[in-house]
């Protein structure tokens, strides 16, 4: 029973850290989901070329500037890179979204190569200067990653939730989302709405990205295979709400170390997949909803 | 032979609601076959939600439906077209992909039951089966005069054809049950006409055939009894004649009209 | 969901477009068939080996094209089906030692029935929706594969040697069989176009409500179609493994599948011989012409599918435009 605990907290604790990292990656899915119904299949891979481009702008390859610049930049990149996506692909989003699903799988492969043109398909390693100590506190042992983790993660959608709560663009976000043909006729410009989420979403899968990096190496899978997380975390919250995302973004963290720790290292794919097909089935609109408000 | 009276659509204290409201308030309906029947009544009285507990659309939360004795509780309305309880739809619901023809040789495919096999193969017993679904299907499409339209796409066609190809592809299949939803809804007068006659001609003593219907001159003229249905309960109940000279339905029915 | 069925827009030419079409692609596959039977007695055998695999792509292509056709869905996990073929001929071949007169049929067999299985959980799921879960059924494979190592030969993957008729110059047979195969599907689904089964189905992915009234059931309609597709993916692994010579757990990954799904809509979700061709081809071209580069290959097949999708967005509007000009002029 002693035993049982001792791991299962360390467990649940770095599950629900690495869970914050998994809801910022699924917030931003759902936040273009909810203003133009398209499932953004490039998020992981260009969140992926953002962090190489960090390492590249800090490291040498590219250009040698200062950590906190090269971030500045690259945020600047890939702002550019979803303004570019949205322009290509705004003319389908009013045509349909399945389509326009289908074209970001495009921007996806793009991302992809050009990583790997660019910085080739080797690892490499990119350190973040985060503050290295660790305290124990009740026996779980806590570490300058996981509170910068949970700092960043707090902040950011603290901020985010304060932008859409408050801010006149939030509001007509949400206007939009609860229904774009009512928002349009009032007179909401749909383009910049879908725009502002676009560039929202790329600048959360940057930080998510960022933060992931440390845990593992970097290479052109990294990053898209942590954005496969974020897209179950946004189905479990049914990829329309961002409250939902948050909760399915810790659940699946902690699900997941509780299943590589306690049933099978290998077959974690496998496991995400029966959850996503059970998540769909169970809660089609997300854990969520409300009982009998099912869309039919 | 089987006793003809017992072959009809019954309905015994169906009851419907959404979330509270009640919609339909305990009806008791009968729809006997050889005769035509029709269901009138203003907009919003619970027409098409009845229609839809018929055809197993929805599930009433009380009440029986039946048909020749045998109870359709429960049952899907995939497995109430297998007993010949078919409908036709309000809003055109045909194939784009699909010819007209090829349409209504949908309305008897329940009726043939060859394997995948002959779907994938040329097969002897799959081209004889889909001959016979074309013969029957161009039969029915001659039946209301629209054989030139056979090998047209529907997005050829104008709505008021489009509704006959949705008839023709109820009728084709031979039902028991012949579920009409707004048959004449965009039809011009003369279409009107053509399919009064047949679907009169239609009628045979196994038929059981129900017609919701706006076009009042269609349903006096056509119907062999009438329902009138005003906030999910039946103000009257007879022969066409009959539910004319009813001063209730004239008073909430059609006075309403001139409003 | 059901409010909003799926539509791909290009996918319906007007009729007299289709007509034309439809005489066109009849004799044209019968010309194309001919000119692929003695195609090997002009080219070289690096290049029969190609154009082998070519016909195994082909057959995928077609799997999530008839998926987008019939079902009006995006499948992004045809990988796993594929995986489900492939391994079926080397696993049968490698540790049984049965050739593929045992091994397609079973391919065929376990396709579809991984295909009905998985549309069933999913049934209520369209759209997006179901997209995101055929992703995940596309994740799950490697790690399936290389963790029953013992059967599937894990990441080293397995070589599939043993030929259909002994004695026959493999060579030869690593073409022709996958042809075979590539034409009698092919040839399947366009009887299936005209079957029963057929048009009730095509009905159900516009009118699911209507086709429910006569009698096919959505849930039903929803298995058939990816059963159906899930066993063409199987047929294209099997080919995959026999024409290719090798499999291994890289050959379905995720981006196995969106490339599958990118031959499809280039060939514009064609079920012809020929458009199912163009779709092999440029599955299995491509990589060919860019192998000294190979970062180049997704950036390529990124820009193709843009390319296409955005051609099949403006084309019909250009048409229009170009008709109302013509007309007023």
């Amino acid at each position: 029973m002693n035993d049982v605990l001792r791991d299962l907290f360390p467990l649940a604790w770095s599950g629900m850290i690495t869970g914050c990292l998994y809801a910022l990656g699924a917030m931003g899915l759902v936040m273009i989901f909810k203003s133009s119904r398209v499932v953004n299949f490039s998020h992981g891979n260009v969140a992926g070329f953002a962090a190489f481009l960090i390492y590249g702008f800090s490291s040498g390859v590219l250009l040698d500037l200062s950590w906190g610049a090269a971030v500045l930049l690259t945020i600047v990149a890939v702002v550019a890179i979803a303004c570019l996506t949205y322009a290509v692909i705004a003319p389908l989003v009013f045509d349909s979204d399945l389509t326009a699903t289908i074209a970001t799988l495009g921007i996806g492969l793009i991302a992809q190569g050009a990583t790997l043109l660019i910085f080739g398909a080797d690892i490499v390693s990119l350190d973040l200067p985060i503050p290295r100590f660790s305290t124990s506190v009740l026996g779980l042992r806590i570490t300058g990653y996981d509170l910068t983790v949970l700092g960043v993660a707090i902040v950011t959608i603290g901020a985010l939730f304060f932008v859409i709560d408050y801010t006149k663009l939030g509001i007509a976000f949400r206007a939009i989302s609860e229904n774009s043909f009512a928002a349009e006729v009032c007179g909401l410009n749909l383009r910049s709405i879908h725009l502002f989420s676009w560039v929202v979403a790329a600048v959360l899968g940057v930080v998510g990205a960022l933060l992931i990096v440390p845990t593992t190496f970097l290479s052109v899978t990294t990053v898209a295979a942590f954005m496969l997380q974020a897209f179950a975390a946004a189905v479990i919250g049914g990829f329309a709400s961002l409250p939902g995302s948050l909760i399915g973004g810790i659940l699946i963290g902690v699900l997941m170390n509780l299943f590589t720790f306690y049933v099978s290292p290998q077959f974690s794919s496998t496991f995400l997949l029966c959850i996503i097909l059970l998540a769909l089935n169970i809660f089609p609109n997300g854990i969520l909803a409300r009982v009998g408000g099912s869309r039919v | 032979m089987m006793d003809v009276a017992t072959k009809s659509l019954t309905g015994q204290g169906i009851a419907l609601s959404f979330g509270g409201i009640e919609v339909l308030k305990g009806l008791d309906v009968e729809f006997r076959a050889g005769e035509i029947t029709g269901l009138i009544g203003p907009n919003g009285a619970g027409k098409t939600s009845l229609f839809n507990c018929l055809t197993g659309a929805y599930h009433p939360q009380k009440g029986a439906i039946s048909y020749a004795g045998h109870s359709l509780e429960g049952l899907p309305p995939a497995a109430r077209a297998q007993k010949g309880i078919v409908r036709s739809f309000q809003h055109v619901a045909l194939s784009p992909d699909l010819t007209v023809l090829e349409n209504v040789m949908i309305g008897v495919a329940r009726n043939y039951h060859s394997g995948w096999l002959h779907a994938f193969l040329p097969t002897v017993r799959g081209r004889h089966e889909k001959a016979e679904m074309r013969a029957d299907a161009e039969r029915a499409l001659a039946e209301l005069g629209l054989a030139k339209a056979a090998d047209k796409m529907p997005s050829e066609l104008p709505p008021g054809m489009l509704r006959l190809v949705e008839i023709a592809r109820a009728i084709v299949g031979r039902p028991a049950v012949l579920m009409l939803d707004e048959p004449a809804a965009g039809l011009n007068n003369s279409e009107t006409r053509d399919l009064m006659r047949s679907l009169s001609a239609l009628a045979s003593p196994d038929l059981v055939m129900v017609v919701v219907e706006h076009d009042m001159d269609l349903v006096m003229s056509i119907c062999d009894r009438i329902y009138v249905l005003n906030f999910g309960a039946f103000v009257a109940c007879g022969t066409p004649a009959e539910v004319r000279s009813n001063e209730e339905v004239v008073r909430i029915y059609l006075g309403s009209d001139d409003d | 969901m059901s409010d909003h069925p799926v539509t791909i827009k290009a996918v319906h030419p007007p009729l007299p477009e289709r007509l034309r079409e439809l005489v066109a692609s009849d004799l044209g596959s019968y010309v194309l068939a001919v000119v692929l039977i003695v195609l090997p007695l002009l080219v070289s055998g690096s290049w029969m080996f190609a154009i082998g695999v070519c016909f195994a792509n082909a057959i995928g292509v077609l799997a999530v094209s008839f998926l987008v056709r019939y079902g009006g869905e995006v499948s992004i996990g045809h990988a796993f089906f594929a995986a489900v073929g492939a391994y079926s001929v080397a696993i049968l071949d490698t540790r049984f030692g049965l050739s593929l007169l045992v091994s397609v049929p079973l391919a065929l067999v376990l396709g579809v029935v991984t295909g009905v299985a998985f549309a069933w959980p999913s049934r209520k799921l369209s759209g997006i929706y179901l997209a995101v879960s055929t992703m995940a059924l596309a994740l799950a494979v490697p790690e399936l594969i290389n963790n029953t190592d013992a059967l599937t030969g894990g990441y080293e993957g397995l070589y599939v040697s043993k030929p259909l008729i002994p004695g026959l110059p493999m060579s030869f047979q690593r073409y022709y069989v996958a042809l075979a195969v590539l034409i009698a599907v092919v040839f399947a689904l366009a009887r299936f176009r005209h079957s029963r089964q057929g048009l009730t189905i095509l009905l159900s992915k516009a009118h699911p409500a209507a086709a429910d009234a006569f009698g096919t059931r959505q849930v039903w309609a929803r298995c058939a179609v990816l059963g159906i597709s899930g066993g063409i993916a199987a047929l294209c692994g099997a080919m995959l493994a026999f024409a290719g010579s090798t499999v291994s757990p890289s050959g379905f990954t995720l981006w196995s599948s969106i490339f599958l799904l990118v031959g499809s809509v280039v060939s514009f979700y064609g079920l012809t011989l020929a458009r199912a061709l163009i779709g092999g081809a440029f599955l299995t071209l491509v990589p060919q012409f860019l192998s000294a580069s190979g970062a180049w290959i997704p950036v390529f097949y990124g820009l193709a599918l843009l390319g296409m999708i955005l051609l099949g967005h403006y084309l019909p509007r250009l048409k229009e435009m170009m008709a109302r000009h013509g007309g007023t002029a």
